[in-house]
């Protein structure tokens, strides 16, 4: 390494000449040298051939530059070798720089010395007696710097404080910022502890408030308000003198010209937390108020001063919130926090300016006005009235997230005076919510709070829009409008809100609710879980006359109440708020109880079992809300708005999701209504096919495939549920008849022949239905039925005008699905065990294999014809019917084990079967293509299909030699079972 | 030129050059502003505006009493123009090309770029619309605008070796400039107009801490004390909103500069807000031009629109449009500023005949109105009825909504800003007389400053008095000086001659004297030429160290020196005199005594009792004894 040293500094290092005059290094050796010093891989010998270098430049040289350089470089030594530190701090000390000449040097050997006592080393201990003659040197920044530094050298407090109070006087303006800093934080409890002593302070920071620097005047406010704070707090008798005193030096800087000090001056005034009244006042007003005037006195100010004191008090709080720069805005919005609690008629005042700060352009300023409105409602100071709605609103519109959300926070707890404020929120909430629906989960989260602490407004508000959310089932009102949904959280909440009134809102509304479920409760996470809201909601709409009260009384233990608990803690808020006193920790015990309480009663009750019932009950009756919100958004089809259609119907997915806790029973309907909605989803695709403007551009195989797809959900839709009553049946079948039409209304489809068959076959299957019941026909219905009457009995089989089904269409209307009773889902599960992609099933090529299932059947009856469908991957299909005979008797569910024999195994290495589980379709008496061995009709699955895996573990390579492999006792059985299956194949052929 | 203080009195008055004011406008009244301070010499004209009330000479300043010769050049030292409104410029052209003042003159940039189409318009109005004899032609517009200095804010310009000028930042118009003025150590400020509380498009005015013998201030509105401008704005917006959401149409007429970019970025944050779709349209192609102007002056606008211009000028107003002509009876609701504000004519008043009658309609006040003009007439009380002229009377049904926005501070803002500066002094113009009364009450008793609102053509003195305060009695001892145009002060007597750049004086005694050495060496040679040669050389020798020996013994404890050539005690020496004449030699060598030895010696006064003991020893010198 030492080959890397520059030559010069090699030089200088190596030979120390005799002359000392000629030993100063230039500024390139030491640059050089200082590279050296801090570069971690400079090898140890060079560098204490560095510091020698160093110790003896030290010692010789007389050029204050190079001294200054050096004790640069030692200060990097010490810091990069923490080794030589101590020896550094040694050289420098011994070295008597601080007593030299130069002031400056002294002061940056001290600097040199202090840093490595940070680090670590001993301690500087700098004797009064040369710091201050130090300060005396003429050096301005010296001396500023040893001000700013004092601390680092434990000058005692008192000789501090002289020196600083000095140099307050100091003709130069950074010297006077330093000491007053400094004043600033000698301003400790326990370090003075005079009363004259602060008060010299507090004064001499009073003098400097008319210094001609801004930065001299911001330290002043500084020191002001700091030594004001102490003098304040030194005697409770004197306190509001002095509070009144500080509090009226800071206004008057108020309106200084430079916005560091208005920054300060606003900011101290935060830190003040008393103040007479008639001030506080007067800071609102730019009139000096008459009675200021017409007494002579003004807080505790001397009567000399009261004319000077209440003008330079005047309106110094309106001129920070209307001020050019928005630091000063800000700051005055901030002071307000603490000033607002000191008097609640100030509160009340401030509040008009504050609403009119919502307006300005800065969004910090608008956001720190929110928070310190947010302040004033935890303390119960947040008074608002109607004046005030507009602009408070208004910020829910704003375009910035947190402005919206520091607005909401306010609603959460603000306490509204009447209807009409309480209407104007609602109505800014759901106009929020329509603007900015990403804001749902919060907004409906305010909407409970704002409805459970405004319970009676609450109330009053749902019975008026009640008749409003009627009207929704005569297809006005879309039911998944925003505004229904703020509506219905509303009401679950104005219930909540006071135990002791006995409900009035209609219980319908509740049920309505719980199609909200999910969405609800995700908004309400911090008050109750799902299952608890659930609990409640069908609670609710049980029954007409039920009241949260009622609620309340069902179990022993005390559940609700703790809602009047937090209400009851608001209202003595209140009365604390006017005095003045913090009391956020009560307020958190409050709102803990009342998070507790809450929570508690709904988990009580969703255990009861009993309980289960009921929630069914809802479960279908907010599903019939579904049905009745699908039915609504036909027009919708038929206009042609797909993807609207789209999106709403997988918001109505979305919804049915959130049930599948409820129990088995509801389970079916869940599962119908699921299929239903897939279906009309379909239709909403294969509509658009019909629409005019789309009459050229489709294709002729989408639109088939789409009318495919359609038949197959129908198919299932009427075939894989149970229970369905004479009219759901029939309305399904009125959307098979629906999907003949439409492929028969279409000039290019092909087999128009099937699909007529098919059209005449469900319109008799109609027929006869419609004989059994006293049910009326749709228009649809009866149309359809006399074409195909013509049909039937004119030209049979002839191809008859698609514009006649065409003009079918037109009769047709979506009808709302009712679901009652109860509805059964047919469906299976099939599982393969032990088989994966990695785990395959082995197989002899050309030979029949078994392949072990175990199934599981729902709802099947012995009467349902099911098939194994076995499909490879060339499409070849085989099917294998499952006698239901063999497999246990309960209709409900049936699980066992079956070994599905699979004959046509491909000559290769390895294959996969899709397998899965259908039904015959008993209604359709259209036969498919008869294929050997398969189902007699159309089938519907049951189930996913299933991959399963085989690779031929045993077999025969092409020679014809058999392929050696492992086989292990697993293998072993599935050997065996695949000659069983051969067995009973030979059995079964023979 | 000097003075000695000593003692206990602790502060002392001097009279010194007083600041002479002399204000030829706007004294005790509203219009043409002008004030000419002569201070140490310095003369300097402070705005030169025109009355718009007169159409006789009354219009002008009277510039014969600046000089009764004429010879404006020679009596002022300098002009300087605060902003670019006519009853500060208006009179500047005929002043400089008429009257032929050909000084220099200082306004800002924006005033500089902003005058001329301000004077132009209105010598245009004047000669084409009234058909008045004009005062000034556009050439004369154009050539004393090239006699313009621009200057920036806080750009320090130093007219002449003692004047410096600095302007500093007024609010009121694009432009305005509050002036500090300094000569020696006499300072002043000269405001202008100026507002002490932000609006949407231009900042407060922003100065420093300056120390002040006289501050010259308008005092528009010296007693009015405005609320909060938030409350003003939401009554504005408010007012607007509901008329253009009842169809009505909304006619703000304004002056081209100022209010109407205020208040169309006022409008266009709401329409942004509010999302509004109603059109805002600007009249005419001035006011257009003047968003352009504002465009390119933005360091001279508001924080805010300092803050964001980088992002989006404040002043691209995206909803504003042209407005035509044919628009004006075209249905549907819309927003219009139209010029001039007052509705004194123009383009404002023609569509104010269509919409007033209309009660959907709104109509907006500036808050000031000229006297006689229709503005005026619909501020004062609810009138239904306007008589346009003669035979037409016009029945107004529309709202009118009254701005109170206005460009220049309230008293508590003036109040603020002597506060701030606490002059010595202070001189009101630009206001209404009994207000002004008032307001100079109140800065007396508040804020104990002296105040005068003079009338037009008063002089006001305002005798400079230096205070020189002693806090510390200990270090009383000085000398206090005072140079011509500085304040007075005191110094160290050791600092004095520095600061004065003179040697000291010494003033110091001398005295040549004769010894007589007749009873000396009788020894000597009878050769009397190569005897005295001899004499002298061996006296030089002898003789001093013969008196040193002497006046050791006689002084004892004395600091006696001996170096050669001179004896020193103290600031006395003492040296053999080799002169034939000296000056100081009083006695001249008796006639026959050849043989006399004269001594020259020097003291300063402090020594003069030890000089004259000295010099008695050696007189009385028993050289026989020697």
């Amino acid at each position: 390494m030492d080959r890397d040293l520059p030559s010069s500094c090699e030089q200088s290092i190596r030979s120390p000449s005799e002359n000392p005059a000629e030993d100063s290094l230039s500024p390139e050796t030491l640059a050089s040298l200082r590279s050296l010093v801090i570069t971690p891989s400079t090898p140890d010998t060079a560098i204490s051939s560095i510091f020698q270098t160093l110790t003896r430049s030290l010692q010789l040289s007389r050029d204050p530059l190079v001294l200054h350089h050096t004790l640069k470089l030692f200060s990097d030594l010490a810091s990069h070798r923490p080794s030589l530190s101590s020896s550094v701090s040694e050289l420098v000390r011994s070295h008597a720089l601080l007593s030299s000449d130069s002031t400056r040097l002294a002061a940056e050997s001290l600097d040199v010395l202090a840093s490595i006592a940070e680090r670590g080393g001993t301690p500087v201990d700098l004797d009064d007696r040369s710091f201050v003659s130090l300060c005396f040197g003429p050096s301005v920044s010296v001396r500023s710097w040893l001000l700013r530094n004092a601390e680092r050298f434990r000058i005692g407090p008192h000789v501090l404080l002289t020196m600083f109070l000095g140099f307050t006087r100091d003709p130069y303006p950074y010297v006077r910022k330093t000491a007053l800093d400094g004043l600033v934080g000698l301003s400790k409890p326990g370090v003075v502890e005079d009363l004259d002593m602060i008060q010299g302070c507090y004064c001499r920071a009073v003098e400097l408030l008319l210094d001609t620097e801004d930065y001299v005047r911001s330290a002043a406010v500084r020191a002001v308000s700091a030594w004001g704070l102490m003098l304040v707090a030194f005697n409770l008798e004197t306190k509001l003198y002095w509070s009144d005193n500080l509090f009226v030096k800071l206004c008057s800087m108020g309106r200084d010209m430079s916005m560091e000090v208005r920054v300060e001056a606003f900011d101290a005034l935060g830190k003040i937390e008393i103040v007479s009244a008639d001030i506080l006042l007067q800071t609102l007003s730019k009139r000096v108020s008459g009675t200021t005037k017409g007494m002579g006195s003004f807080g505790q100010c001397p009567a000399a001063e009261v004319e000077s004191s209440a003008s330079s008090v005047a309106g110094v709080l309106v001129h920070g919130l209307e001020d050019e720069f928005y630091e000063v805005r800000k700051s005055t919005c901030h002071s307000l926090r603490t000033l607002t609690i000191i008097s609640a008629e100030f509160s009340e005042k401030a509040l008009n300016l504050l609403m009119d700060v919502l307006n300005d352009d800065s969004m910090y300023v608008r956001l720190q006005a929110l928070e310190t409105m947010l302040h004033m409602a935890t303390y119960g100071l947040l008074k608002v009235q109607g004046t005030h709605m507009h602009m408070f609103l208004g910020s829910l519109m704003d375009g910035n997230m947190s402005i919206r959300s520091a607005t909401r926070k306010i609603l959460k707890l603000v306490k509204l005076p009447n209807i009409e404020t309480f209407k104007l929120s609602v109505d800014g909430i759901i106009d929020n919510l329509e603007r900015h629906p990403q804001d749902e989960a919060d907004i409906f989260s305010v909407l409970f709070h704002i409805g459970r602490n405004h319970g009676k407004f609450g109330m009053s508000i749902i019975n008026e829009v009640f008749k409003e959310m009627e009207l929704a089932s005569e297809g006005k009102l879309g039911f998944d409008t925003a505004r229904v949904a703020a509506l219905l959280i509303l009401a679950i909440s104005a219930l909540l809100s006071q135990g002791q009134h006995a409900c009035n809102i209609p219980p319908i509304i509740f049920s309505y609710a719980v199609t909200l479920l999910g969405r609800i409760s995700v908004a309400l996470t911090d008050i109750m879980n799902q299952d608890a809201l659930l609990a409640y909601l069908s609670q609710c709409s049980r029954s007409t006359r039920f009241s949260a009260m009622e609620f309340n009384l069902r179990e022993d233990k005390p559940r609700l109440p703790a809602v009047t608990i937090a209400s009851s803690s608001h209202s003595s808020n209140e009365i604390n708020g006017t005095v003045g006193s913090p009391f956020q920790q009560g307020e958190d015990v409050a709102a803990n109880l009342q998070y507790q309480a809450m929570r508690e009663p709904m988990e009580v009750a969703s255990s009861h079992v009993g309980y289960h019932l009921e929630v069914q009950d809802e479960v279908i009756r907010s599903m019939n809300l579904i049905f009745a919100k699908v039915k609504d958004i036909w027009p919708l089809i038929q206009s042609g708005f797909t993807n609207e259609v789209l999106r709403v119907l997988r918001s109505f997915k979305e919804e049915l999701a959130t049930f599948t806790s409820g129990s088995l029973r509801s389970v079916g309907a869940v599962a119908f209504a699921l299929q239903y909605l897939r279906v009309v989803k379909q239709l909403a695709k294969v509509w658009e096919h019909f629409l005019p403007a789309r009459k050229l551009c489709s294709g002729m195989g989408e639109l088939d495939i789409a009318l495919g797809k359609l038949e197959t959900r129908l198919r299932e839709l009427k075939s894989r549920f149970t229970g369905l009553s004479l009219e759901q049946e029939l309305q399904i079948l009125e959307l098979l008849l629906l999907t003949c039409t439409l492929r028969l209304s279409k000039v290019e489809s092909y087999c128009q022949v099937a699909s007529l068959k098919k059209l005449s076959m469900t319109a008799s299957h109609v027929e006869s239905i419609l004989k059994l019941g006293s049910i009326e026909p749709s228009n649809f219905m009866s149309e359809v039925g006399k074409l195909s009457y013509l049909t039937r009995t004119s030209s049979f089989g002839a191809p008859c005008d698609p514009f006649l089904f065409k003009e079918l269409l037109k009769y047709f209307s979506l009808e709302q699905f009712v679901v009652f009773g109860r509805i059964d889902h047919i469906k299976a599960e099939l599982v393969v065990p032990d088989n994966d992609s990695e785990n395959h099933l082995p197989f002899v090529p050309r030979l029949p294999v078994g392949i072990p299932c175990e199934i599981t059947l729902h709802n099947i009856c012995s009467e349902n014809k099911l098939w194994v469908r076995m499909t490879m991957d060339d499409e070849s299909t085989q099917f294998v019917f499952l006698d239901l005979d063999l497999f246990g008797s309960s209709d409900e569910v049936r699980k066992f084990t079956y070994v599905v024999p699979f004959y046509r195994t491909p000559c290769a290495f390895s294959f996969t079967l899709r397998i899965c589980i259908g039904m015959e379709c008993s209604f359709e008496d259209v036969p498919p293509v008869k294929r050997y061995g398969g189902p007699d009709r159309e089938l519907t699955f049951l189930c996913q299909e299933k991959e399963v895996h085989l690779s031929m573990t045993l077999g025969f390579n092409s020679s014809g030699r058999a392929v050696e492999s492992d086989i292990r006792p697993k293998d072993l059985d599935q050997l065996c079972m695949i000659i069983l299956n051969k067995c009973m194949l030979a059995k079964s052929w023979s | 030129m000097k003075a000695r203080q000593r003692g206990s009195q602790k502060e002392r008055k001097f009279p010194s050059m007083a600041i002479e004011c002399l204000v030829l406008g706007a004294g005790q009244q509203v219009g043409k502003s002008c004030v000419v301070v002569s201070m140490n010499g310095k003369r300097i004209m402070f705005d030169c505006g025109m009355d718009m009330a007169y159409h006789d000479h009354r219009r002008h300043p009277d510039f014969s009493r600046i000089s009764e010769s004429g010879d404006f050049d020679k009596a002022l030292t300098c002009i300087v123009i605060t902003h670019f409104h006519l009853d500060h410029i208006g009179a500047l052209p005929y002043f400089t090309e008429v009257c032929g003042y050909r000084g220099p003159i200082y306004m800002t940039y924006p005033t500089k770029a902003l005058a001329p189409s301000m004077l132009e318009d209105y010598r245009k109005v004047m000669v084409e619309r009234r058909g008045e004899e004009e005062q000034f032609t556009s050439e004369h517009i154009v050539e004393c605008m090239k006699k313009v200095i621009a200057v920036d804010v806080k750009q320090t310009v130093q007219v002449d070796k003692d004047l410096m000028i600095r302007a500093y930042y007024a609010g009121h118009v694009l432009g305005a400039a509050m002036f500090y003025t300094k000569v020696g150590d006499s300072a002043i400020v000269y405001t202008g107009d100026y507002n002490m509380t932000p609006d949407r498009h231009l900042g407060a005015a922003q100065i420093d801490r300056l120390q002040l013998d006289l501050l010259i201030t308008e005092s528009t509105y010296a007693t009015t004390i405005r609320d909060s401008k938030y409350s003003r704005e939401a009554e504005f917006l408010k007012a607007v909103h509901k008329c253009v959401l009842g169809g009505g149409k909304v006619l703000i007429p304004t002056f081209a500069l100022g209010r109407a970019q205020e208040l169309c970025i006022l409008l266009e944050d709401y329409w942004e807000r509010m999302n509004l779709k109603i059109p805002i349209y600007f009249s005419s192609g001035l006011t257009m031009q003047a968003n352009m102007y504002y465009k390119m002056l933005i360091s001279w606008t508001s924080q805010k629109v300092k803050e964001t211009y980088s992002t989006r000028n404040a002043f691209d107003f995206k909803h504003v449009l042209n407005f035509d002509r044919s628009m004006i009876s075209a249905p549907g609701p819309c927003v219009l500023f139209a010029t001039p504000g007052w509705i004194s004519g123009g383009f404002s008043l023609e569509v104010f005949k269509q919409w007033a009658p209309s009660e959907m309609n709104l109509i907006t006040l500036p808050g000031y109105c000229a006297a006689g003009t229709i503005g005026h007439k619909l501020m004062s009380g609810k009138r239904t009825k306007i008589d346009l002229d003669k035979d037409t009377q016009l029945d107004v049904r529309c709202q009118i909504h009254q701005l109170s926005f206005s460009p220049h501070t309230d008293a508590k803002g003036i109040m603020d800003l002597v506060k701030f500066l606490s002059p010595k002094h202070v001189i009101l113009v630009h206001g209404e007389k009994p207000k002004m009364a008032t307001l100079k009450g109140r800065i007396y008793s508040e804020l104990g400053i002296r105040c005068d609102d003079p009338a037009n053509n008063e002089t006001v003195c305002i005798p400079s008095t230096h205070h020189v305060e002693v806090k510390d009695e200990r270090a009383a001892e000085g000398i206090l000086v005072e140079e011509k145009s500085k304040r007075a002060k005191i110094v160290h007597q050791d600092e004095l001659l520095l600061m004065l750049g003179e040697k000291k004086h010494d003033i110091r005694f001398a005295y040549c004297f004769p010894i007589n050495t007749d009873n000396l060496e009788d020894t000597k040679s009878t050769d009397v030429s190569s005897s005295s040669n001899a004499l002298s050389m061996s006296g030089r020798c002898s003789w001093l160290p013969m008196l040193y020996i002497k006046l050791s013994d006689e002084l004892s404890g004395g600091n006696i020196q001996y170096f050669g050539e001179q004896i020193q005690v103290e600031s006395f020496s003492v040296s053999l005199c080799l002169k034939d004449r000296c000056p100081y030699r009083i006695v001249d060598s008796p006639p026959n005594k050849c043989e006399a030895v004269f001594f020259c010696c020097t003291w300063s006064i402090a020594d003069e009792k030890l000089a004259w003991k000295i010099i008695s020893i050696l007189e009385n010198l028993d050289y026989g004894t020697c």
